[in-house]
């Protein structure tokens, strides 16, 4: 029976492991491989050839770097945006009453569950020229013609930040969680104010769950498509639209290759980087815990 | 701080809960623009999105897609699952990792990694291509959601199960399989969902014939603004939050996201 149950396991994995290998990370490869093949088709010529031709003219073309860095500058603001909205709502859940907590924490991670572009509609009705924040503003003489809100890189943000500050309330709560509760009570007991209990104690205590929710953020954000298609300019404006066009429009398959890996480089580095940052940081206090 | 503090947080629910609200309040719009305020009530929307053939049929081929795709994923998640809450071997939190990668990798790499493969292989049938690309989306749902069960099992019920002369099978039918249940159907709820809901990676799957459901709507959003893409929404956000529900009552939403 010993016998048995150890070729099981192997067995056990194998079909999953398979499909990973034969659907993801095989045609991974065929991808970067693409990325150092000729470009300027669908179907390069890989006879003449591996180089780095594509890298030289996407790392050298302002165009490019311009979206790449609109790109970072975007998710970053919406990385900010999050954590700014993600962490009071994460602490007011951990204070709230038990039997309130899991409503209210439904209330915030259900929308996940939704497609982005039904979530992202609501904002294009409501950013709209003749939406409902343009209404107001215009009927209240706020100003005279409807502001252009939609179809911006700030509509954008607005979009990518509701889609994904439900991560920074997920990775916080997780954090808290392992505070005791009575160390914010005893530090008033002592005479801190609530709001310094909060600031010297829930805040630092909180950061490995913030850094580790802002990381995955920010790397979900570089890789949105569907938010900044749908609400931000049109045109390749962001680093996956340009992706996009590249391998729909233009066709110039290697090129769009090689940009996809140039965003995964960048994702990939900052995941490791904050998470390495937060292990070696905060490690003993997660351990202590 | 008192008062701040309570503004600040019914703030941020409107912030997530006002642009769902929204399309469900201009889907039910009589008027012929999805903008507020309404102009009356009615379900005519409702019966214009059943009745146009686009979004019929991207929803069936949506459907489709998500039930095949997590039926194919299921079985596999489950045989991984148990491989991996059982095993105490070294490597297991890799394991754990290495079926988590199509999480990891954004959408739409994946998207153009299956196109380009694809089309090197010649496989131009965009059933099977989406079939391919959503097996991958949900499998690590599955997983996930199974481990989340699983983990809670106590290994020493297996142990006695086999002291007392049950075989691997035996014990896998009569003590794990139960155990798991909650969360093989909150696991394929919630694949169901991921793969219903994709964008990224259909995009670079689909042909003329075969869109998926988001996909049609975000063309559609791209050139009209009458309420029936709110009354489709509508639809599709009361049955996310009905699947949210089960999956909250089965195995709780938080573990099953990670």
């Amino acid at each position: 029976m010993r016998r048995s149950s150890s070729l099981a396991r192997p067995m056990l994995l194998a079909p999953g492991g398979l499909l990973l290998l034969v659907l993801l990370l095989a045609p991974m490869m065929v991808l970067l491989s693409y990325s150092f093949a000729p470009g300027g088709s669908m179907r390069p010529d890989f006879s003449a050839g591996l180089t780095f031709e594509n890298y030289i003219s996407v790392l050298g073309d302002p165009f490019y770097l311009a979206v790449i860095g609109r790109t970072m500058l975007i998710s970053l603001i919406v990385t900010a945006a999050s954590l700014l909205l993600g962490w009071p709502l994460a602490y007011f859940l951990w204070r709230a009453p038990a039997r309130w907590r899991t409503l209210l924490t439904l209330a915030v991670v259900a929308p996940l569950l939704i497609s982005i572009p039904v979530r992202n509609y609501g904002w294009m009705v409501l950013l709209g020229d003749q939406g409902l924040i343009n209404g107001l503003l215009v009927g209240a003489s706020l100003v005279e013609q409807p502001l252009r809100l939609m179809y911006t890189n700030f509509a954008t943000v607005i979009g990518l930040t509701h889609v994904l500050m439900p991560f920074v309330v997920l990775s916080v709560v997780a954090a808290l969680e392992r505070v005791p509760p009575e160390l914010l009570s005893a530090a008033e007991t002592l005479g801190a104010s609530r709001l310094r209990a909060i600031l010297e104690i829930a805040l630092p205590l909180s950061l490995p769950g913030a850094i580790g929710g802002a990381a995955l953020v920010f790397c979900v954000a570089v890789s949105a498509y569907v938010t900044p298609a749908l609400m931000g300019p049109s045109g390749a404006n962001y680093a996956t639209t340009l992706i996009y066009q590249q391998f729909i429009s233009t066709l110039n398959w290697p090129r769009g290759a090689t940009i996809a890996v140039v965003l995964l480089i960048i994702t990939a580095a900052t995941l490791i980087g904050l998470l390495g940052f937060i292990n070696k940081r905060f490690s003993r206090a997660l351990r202590g815990s | 701080m008192r008062v701040l503090f309570p503004g600040v947080i019914f703030t941020i629910y409107a912030f997530i809960a006002a642009p769902l609200i929204v399309v469900i309040v201009v889907s039910f719009n009589s008027g012929n623009v999805a903008s507020l305020p309404i102009e009356g009530f009615s379900l005519r929307w409702y019966a214009n999105a059943l009745e146009t053939r686009a979004f019929v049929r991207a929803l069936g081929t949506s459907l489709w897609l998500a039930i095949t795709a997590t039926m194919i994923a299921m079985p596999i998640a489950l045989a991984a699952a148990v491989a991996i809450a059982q095993g105490d071997f070294r490597g297991r939190a890799a394991m754990e990792t290495f079926f988590m990668t199509p999480l990891l990798v954004p959408g739409l790499v994946i998207g153009i990694a299956l196109l380009v493969s694809f089309s090197a292989l010649q496989v131009r049938d965009a059933p099977l291509r989406l079939l391919a690309g959503h097996v991958l989306i949900a499998l690590p749902y599955c997983i996930r959601t199974i481990l989340a069960s699983l983990t809670r099992m106590d290994r020493a019920l297996i142990e006695g199960a086999q002291t007392l002369g049950a075989d691997d099978f035996t014990a896998f039918r009569l003590i794990t399989l139960p155990l798991a249940a909650p969360g093989i159907i909150a696991g394929t709820s919630f694949a169901f969902l991921q793969s219903f809901g994709d964008v990224p990676i259909s995009l670079f799957l689909i042909d003329a014939r075969n869109a998926t459901l988001p996909i049609t709507i975000m063309s559609y959003l791209e050139y009209s603004v009458d309420p029936t893409v709110a009354a489709m929404s509508s639809m599709i956000t009361i049955a996310s939050f009905a699947v949210a529900l089960v999956i909250e009552r089965l195995v709780g939403l938080r573990r099953a996201l990670g």
